[in-house]
């Protein structure tokens, strides 16, 4: 089964650091992190030379990894001698993410992207009126945009923050941060089946259901039901079952995926976004309408 | 996307020439000169309309000087556009900004001749394509054959290509037929991160990856289009010359990145430098920050230099081991050596008053006019070598630097310019395919990705005879020959 890969982007100095940090300490996940260099995350781990990563165990059982070779084969590399759970890549504050997609999507079987995650320094989105080549890209290939350094802005400046973003990105979620103080878990979508962490300093207006039964879907129908799902939907998972099969699957933020699955006896499916609850009722019943009768 | 981007405004375009074209400074606010743009009017419409954007923004920087100028290859890049050219009067608050000089410093080119003849070199011509794909390796992470400390990287930063040579990588004449006699001798090591040595100290001698490529051309007698020049800098018809393109890998990437961070820092706090842009980060050139950047940049010119001396000597190895002789014997002598990611400080008139100017010039390529004193002895009466780099597919070009680059501070095209983004030439092209190809027009690709490949595909290009032709048109500088490929290795 292909390993989730998450791209976390965003301009220098926009905290990409911070929230790298914050996973590390929050996760129990094994989770190897795939950075340009080491340097910014301490280690006193020893540090493992491999032909196209260095890396390092970290306490807690993330495994941070530095590229010394070409990308794509170091990917290879973390799957084959780590086999982590999941992989996060941190780029560096001036690369451009799409190459990385394209390469993740075409020549990377190995792994499937899960999300890109930019992180967005919203007093320099106010200092700086135009946005530069790089920056425009990174907000415009996220699933999830961490608009961060919030307390450095006044209401007005965080809404027009807001909407220069959705201008070039009206599909991704938003969280509205400082320090990165996200529940990390919901960056990935791990853990939702069970509950959503709340960390104390933690204020996410973020909330979940859950819907179960035992009746197919309809595979075109169900397809058409997350075409249509609303916008502050921005994340969904779990087991489908059709008359072909069971599926995993996964959606964020208008993307998802239907992988192939061992038969599971129910399908069971989370949603998460912001202010969800008054549409809980909608989205079940629309579900139900596209069961097999 | 950064290519056909909607929400960019199109100016309206004052013409001045057939191919000089005036954005106003009533374009965009707080702009202190207009823009201006070498281009046919052809390539002044295919261009993506955020060139325009950020040749006015960069307008707005303290101490520009006439122009925020567009060169015919110009395309959106970090900040400045890839192509602009811009000037500051270091005496007059001018500023330095790493965007304006871009990540690879002195990313340049290197071109070196042969006695060989197309006849004798075609048959052997995958034997010395694949053995040099072996000796100057390439991609990403390549690291080189040369091993070094990294307290002796440190001197070969300070001391560039003459570090090389001294140490058996090449010939004393080299150093003459490279650009500031291949050293910027105002590098100073404790500028740069240990970061950066880290990256840096086991990659000379490695092309890298993206745009970076080694090349065997072929002098095709109708190519050749200055024939006394040609003839004076040792081109003759048929001739085989090998030509390359790479600069100072991880390296000078770090340095760009290590001073963007301090700048971000000082520029509007310590300084009350407002910009539009912050990929255009910058300090007046008479700061503390903005001197000791320049001192960092010149050890990535350093390391490029040296780089590059490193490949030459490799590739009169492999050269000297195909065709059983001595490189000298071959004629593997270098034309020149010439980058196209710097800034320079150099003396220029300015409405008739000599100034001293930080000349950024990314993507961009020196071209002085005869006589000027950046140009080594051997070419002084000549005006210097251009060496413009091609797709793999349309060829590349030796230019030479004429009077009419006084009115764009001695500076032109660099390459042909992309017209879209890798990733949508990677969409477009199969890299495969591509190599079959152009192997079944003549062309022998050894590249370490596909996919890499396919970003380079001809078509991802400009047409690079017409951003010729429009420096020519504008008197900037103007073609020697044209070269074509028959073997290219690629990262």
């Amino acid at each position: 089964m292909p390993i989730p890969i998450t791209i976390i982007t965003g301009y220098l100095g926009a905290g990409k650091t911070t929230l790298l940090r914050r996973i590390i300490d929050e996760t129990d996940k094994r989770i190897a992190i795939l950075m340009n260099e080491f340097g910014e995350i301490a280690i006193d781990s020893k540090i493992i030379k491999g032909k196209n990563i260095e890396y390092a165990e970290l306490a807690g059982g993330c495994v941070c990894c530095s590229l010394s070779g070409e990308f794509e084969a170091a990917v290879k590399e973390i799957v084959e001698k780590i086999n982590p759970e999941m992989i996060v890549v941190e780029t560096t504050g001036v690369a451009e993410p799409d190459a990385l997609v394209l390469s993740i999507e075409e020549n990377l079987p190995e792994v499937k992207l899960d999300a890109v995650i930019t992180v967005v320094d919203a007093d320099s989105m106010i200092r700086f009126p135009s946005l530069g080549v790089t920056g425009r890209l990174q907000i415009e290939i996220a699933d999830v945009i961490l608009l961060n350094k919030i307390d450095l802005v006044s209401e007005a400046q965080l809404k027009e923050v807001e909407q220069k973003i959705r201008e070039l990105n009206n599909r991704a979620i938003i969280f509205q941060t400082k320090f990165c103080n996200v529940d990390t878990d919901l960056l990935f979508g791990l853990g939702v089946e069970h509950h959503i962490k709340m960390h104390g300093q933690h204020v996410l207006d973020v909330d979940y259901f859950a819907y179960t039964t035992k009746n197919f879907f309809v595979q075109d129908k169900f397809e058409e039901f997350l075409k249509n799902l609303p916008a502050e939907i921005y994340r969904a998972k779990g087991f489908v079952k059709f008359s072909k099969g069971s599926f995993l699957f996964n959606f964020v933020a208008g993307r998802w995926d239907l992988e192939k699955w061992e038969d599971v006896k129910r399908s069971e499916l989370v949603f998460i976004g912001k202010g969800i609850l008054k549409l809980k009722d909608k989205i079940i019943s629309q579900l139900k309408a596209v069961e097999q009768r | 996307m950064p290519f056909g981007q909607q929400s960019f405004k199109k100016p309206e375009f004052i013409k001045v020439s057939d191919v000089v074209w005036d954005i106003p400074k009533t374009f965009k606010p707080g702009m202190r000169v207009p823009v201006r743009v070498i281009a046919t009017k052809k390539l002044l419409d295919d261009m993506d309309l955020q060139v325009y954007d950020q040749a006015s923004n960069v307008a707005t920087l303290p101490g520009i000087q006439k122009y925020s100028f567009v060169m015919p290859d110009g395309h959106s890049g970090y900040g400045f556009s890839i192509g602009g050219v811009a000037a500051f009067d270091v005496n007059d608050n001018g500023v330095i900004s790493p965007g304006g000089i871009g990540f690879d410093i002195n990313c340049g080119m290197r071109l070196v001749l042969t006695n060989l003849t197309i006849d004798q070199v075609k048959p052997h011509i995958k034997a010395l394509t694949d053995k040099l794909f072996q000796r100057v390796p390439a991609g990403v992470g390549a690291t080189g054959f040369v091993k070094i400390s990294k307290e002796e990287f440190k001197k070969v930063v300070e001391e560039g290509a003459e570090w090389a040579v001294k140490n058996g990588y090449g010939w004393e004449e080299d150093l003459e037929r490279t650009e500031l006699h291949g050293r910027a001798d105002w590098a100073d090591n404790s500028k740069i991160s240990s970061k950066a040595i880290e990256r840096g100290y086991n990659q000379i001698g490695t092309l890298g990856s993206g745009n970076h490529y080694l090349e065997i051309q072929w002098v095709k007698p109708e190519n050749i289009v200055d024939e006394k020049l040609a003839k004076k800098w040792g081109i003759f018809p048929n001739q085989i010359v090998i030509m390359f393109h790479c600069g100072s890998r991880g390296f000078g990437h770090q340095i760009a990145t290590d001073y963007l961070q301090v700048f971000l820092n000082v520029m509007e706090r310590k300084y009350g430098i407002k910009i539009l842009d912050r990929e255009l980060a910058c300090a007046p050139f008479n700061s503390p920050e903005g001197t000791n950047y320049y001192k960092a940049m010149a050890c990535g010119v350093n390391m490029s230099f040296a780089n590059r001396q490193v490949i030459v000597h490799r590739v009169r190895e492999v050269f000297s081991e195909i065709f059983k002789q001595d490189a000298e014997k071959l004629g593997l002598h270098q034309v020149f050596d010439i980058a196209h990611n710097r800034a320079s400080l150099e003396k220029h008139k300015v409405d008739g008053e000599v100034k001293e100017l930080l000349v950024h010039r990314k993507g961009a390529t020196a071209a002085y006019y005869p006589g000027r004193e950046e140009i080594p002895k051997m070419y002084k009466d000549d005006g210097s070598p251009v060496i413009i780099g091609g797709s793999m597919e349309t060829g590349s070009y030796l230019l030479v630097g004429t009077e009419g680059a006084k009115e764009t501070f001695c500076s032109t095209a660099h390459g042909s310019g992309r017209t879209m983004s890798r990733t949508k030439a990677k969409k477009i092209w199969r890299g495969e395919t591509l190599l079959k190809e152009l192997e079944q027009k003549g062309i022998y690709v050894r590249s370490v990705s596909y996919a890499g490949a396919a970003e380079e595909a001809g078509g991802a290009y400009k047409s690079i005879d017409e951003v010729v032709e429009a420096t020519a048109l504008a008197g900037i500088s103007k073609p020697v020959v044209r070269l074509i490929p028959i073997g290219n290795i690629k990262g």
